[in-house]
């Protein structure tokens, strides 16, 4: 099954050293300018393909400490909570502020990433805090402790004025575009697969087959899962703000322990270290839903039943769950990419370098 | 040490290892009592005695995996009492396992790239708060290096993988590199574990039974590779085996434990005619099947 060893060619890519960095950034520009474009008369393929990308985000993240660390956290909606919050917030204050040497439009998307990144940091502060004390230790404190945060930060935005309550925040700009949306998620995934092709990702990996092991040969085990855990928290908290940015209202509802169980769905479908899995997965467990409500109100059982889509969907996910546990317990593709998966006669990419 | 291994590695300095009684307890059970150990750059020394006689429990204190409940542990003259396993690692001491614990789903080119990589010359890390600070640092330059994919980082990883492939070569691993570690026969599992703590470019090597499940030729062959690292890659070696026999053809010194205690130490003539070496081995049963010859 393994392919017989080749050396890696010293510069097998005819894209020089310094550029191989940058190329993929310079690449997705025009093609998110053109799905811009092509999205701009369409607000409801707009809003679905939103919800796709940020929950790809949540799964691509989630992916990085839950599959490639082979840790176990289960309060991924608690950090993109965070995120969505304190950028929610900061956006409404900044509302009405605008830099007058530029174009109203690009202003308010100079303050919309500003808001975004603060949103991140927030919750990347929020996983080191927590994943600190957590994580120096084995087992299954950090499922309880990241159970805990989920719980701990909806109870504080349930009662703080500043975050709305239980009713929610409304008003806040939509300044969100599929663009930005794709822009970040696909900042994720080239994270993710950088992290996969370098020591960092090695280390990680290392950690998830033999922690023990792993220590015995000079790897700071503690340091890599909360260095990992930071990093998936500034991406759900990133999630959470560009969510923020595009719904019209937030409200502690959306960001319980069901949505932190529908990301670990998404992740452990797609093969618990496996970034395009977590792609796959969170896309089809996304659309799932909006497929049944479409087929329902197609079928004429408009409200009703309709509307039941979202009572039976952790039923549903739970029933999925068991199906794959008993079918193909190691999710769709296992810890590999889609391109190891594929059948053969689409050219495989190499192990190695994202 | 005996007085004649000493003389002969006169100019070797300062001991790389040493322990100065040592003991752990877990619960009631004492196992390991007052264990002292010098290892010096080219040492090849042995550890034997029975099953549960503390062996890995020693390497276990030494590697930071347990804390001695008495006693102190130097690397390189550093005391280490407290020391997370992979700082120790990072002062230079590297070990392989009994039971085998490799990265079973990293190809065997990875496995070795990961000790590699986790280096004290990359990561100087210490326990001080200035190290912890420079470490900390330089890890965070790393990984935007590695997420910026900058041509230093690229550059940094082929030096890796040729490292790696040396150490496979020299282990003669080569035709596994790209196979997952969990794939390879027994033998070369071990094997790859040793390359492995090479990778970490350790100045002392600790070998828990790496002939294990071996059959004689393989151990035989095993045992001329392991004097050869220590003198190509100028290290102190200290080997558990439990084949008496291998043992006492290569190493110059011996320590022998019993139920936590150090029954016996001194060059293999001398060890294997100790009275209660012979008694604590007859108690195992290891006489048994090898008719008495050790
Ligand atoms: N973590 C532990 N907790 C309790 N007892 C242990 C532990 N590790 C080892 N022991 C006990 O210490 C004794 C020595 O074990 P060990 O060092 O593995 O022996 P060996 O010489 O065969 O390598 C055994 O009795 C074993 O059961
Ligand atoms: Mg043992």
């Amino acid at each position: 099954m393994e392919t017989p060893a080749i050396p890696v060619p010293e510069a097998r890519s005819a894209v020089p050293a310094s550029l191989r960095g940058l190329l993929p950034v310079l690449l997705a520009l025009p093609v998110l300018a053109l799905f811009q474009w092509l999205m701009s008369d369409a607000p409801f393929a707009s809003y679905l393909l939103s919800v796709v990308g940020v929950n790809i985000i949540l799964a691509v993240s989630l992916n990085i400490v839950n599959g490639m660390t082979g840790q176990f956290s289960i309060g991924h909606a608690g950090f993109m909570a965070v995120g969505a919050y304190i950028s929610g917030v900061l956006s409404l204050n900044l509302k009405d502020v605008a830099l007058s040497f530029l174009p109203v439009a690009v202003s308010d998307q100079v303050f919309f990433v500003v808001s975004l990144l603060v949103g991140g940091l927030a919750a990347a502060l929020c996983g080191f805090l927590v994943g600190l004390p957590s994580l120096r230790l084995r087992g299954d404190y950090l499922a309880i402790v990241t159970l805990g945060f989920g719980e701990i930060i909806r109870v504080v935005v349930q009662n703080t004025d500043a975050f709305g309550r239980a009713l929610g925040l409304s008003g806040i700009p939509q300044t969100s575009s599929p663009a930005m949306v794709y822009f970040w998620v696909f900042l994720t995934v080239l994270v993710a697969r950088r992290i996969t092709g370098s020591s960092h990702g090695r280390s990680l990996w290392a950690i998830r087959e033999d922690e023990v092991a792993a220590e015995a040969m000079g790897v700071d085990t503690t340091g890599y899962k909360v260095r990992a855990f930071v990093i998936s928290s500034f991406f759900a908290g990133i999630a959470g703000a560009l969510f923020a940015h595009f719904v019209p209202i937030i409200n502690p509802g959306s960001f319980t322990f069901v949505k932190s169980m529908e990301i670990v769905v998404m992740v452990v479908l797609g093969g618990l270290g496996s970034t395009t899995g977590a792609i796959v997965a969170a896309t089809f467990l996304t659309l799932l839903p909006e497929g049944m409500r479409s087929l329902f109100t197609l079928l004429g059982a408009e409200g009703s039943l309709a509307q039941k889509v979202d009572q039976i969907r952790m039923p549903v996910y739970g029933l999925l769950l068991v199906a794959l546990m008993l079918a193909r317990p190691q999710g769709l593709f296992g810890t590999k990419e889609i391109w190891d998966v594929l059948p053969r006669w689409i050219p495989r990419k190499r192990r190695g370098l994202a | 040490m005996s007085a004649a291994v000493q003389e002969t590695k006169a100019e070797a300095g300062a001991p790389l290892l040493q322990a100065d009684g040592v003991s752990i307890q877990f619960g009631g059970l004492k196992a390991l009592t007052d264990f002292n150990l010098s290892v010096r750059q080219g040492d090849l020394q042995g550890l034997i005695g029975p099953n549960g006689a503390g062996k890995s429990t020693a390497f276990n204190v030494l590697t930071g995996v347990y804390q001695p409940t008495q006693g102190e542990v130097r690397v390189g003259g550093q005391r280490v009492n407290g020391w997370l396993p992979h700082q120790i690692n990072h002062l230079g001491l590297a070990r392989t396992f009994q039971n085998i614990r490799l990265f079973r789903a990293l190809t065997a080119l990875d496995n070795v790239k990961v000790a590699c990589r986790a280096q004290g010359a990359l990561h100087p890390e210490g326990v001080g708060l200035g190290a912890k600070m420079k470490g900390a640092f330089i890890n965070y330059r790393d990984w935007w290096r590695a997420l910026l994919l900058t041509p230093r980082f690229q550059q940094e990883e082929r030096e890796l993988t040729q490292q790696a492939e040396h150490l496979l070569e020299v282990m003669g691993l080569s035709h596994r590199r790209d196979e997952e570690a969990r794939n390879l026969p027994y033998g070369e599992q071990r094997r790859l574990e040793i390359a492995r703590a090479l990778g970490t470019q350790p100045k002392v090597l600790l070998l828990d039974e790496p002939a294990a499940g071996m059959n004689t030729r393989e151990k035989a062959d095993l045992m001329v590779l392991i004097r050869k690292l220590r003198d190509d890659f100028k290290l102190g070696v200290l080997v558990i085996e439990h084949d008496m026999k291998l043992v006492m053809g290569i190493c110059e010194c011996i320590t022998v434990l019993d139920h936590g205690e150090t029954i016996a130490r001194g060059a293999p003539a001398q060890v294997r005619n100790d009275r209660k070496v012979i008694e604590a081995y007859l108690g195992d049963s290891y006489l048994e099947s090898h008719g008495g010859a050790a």
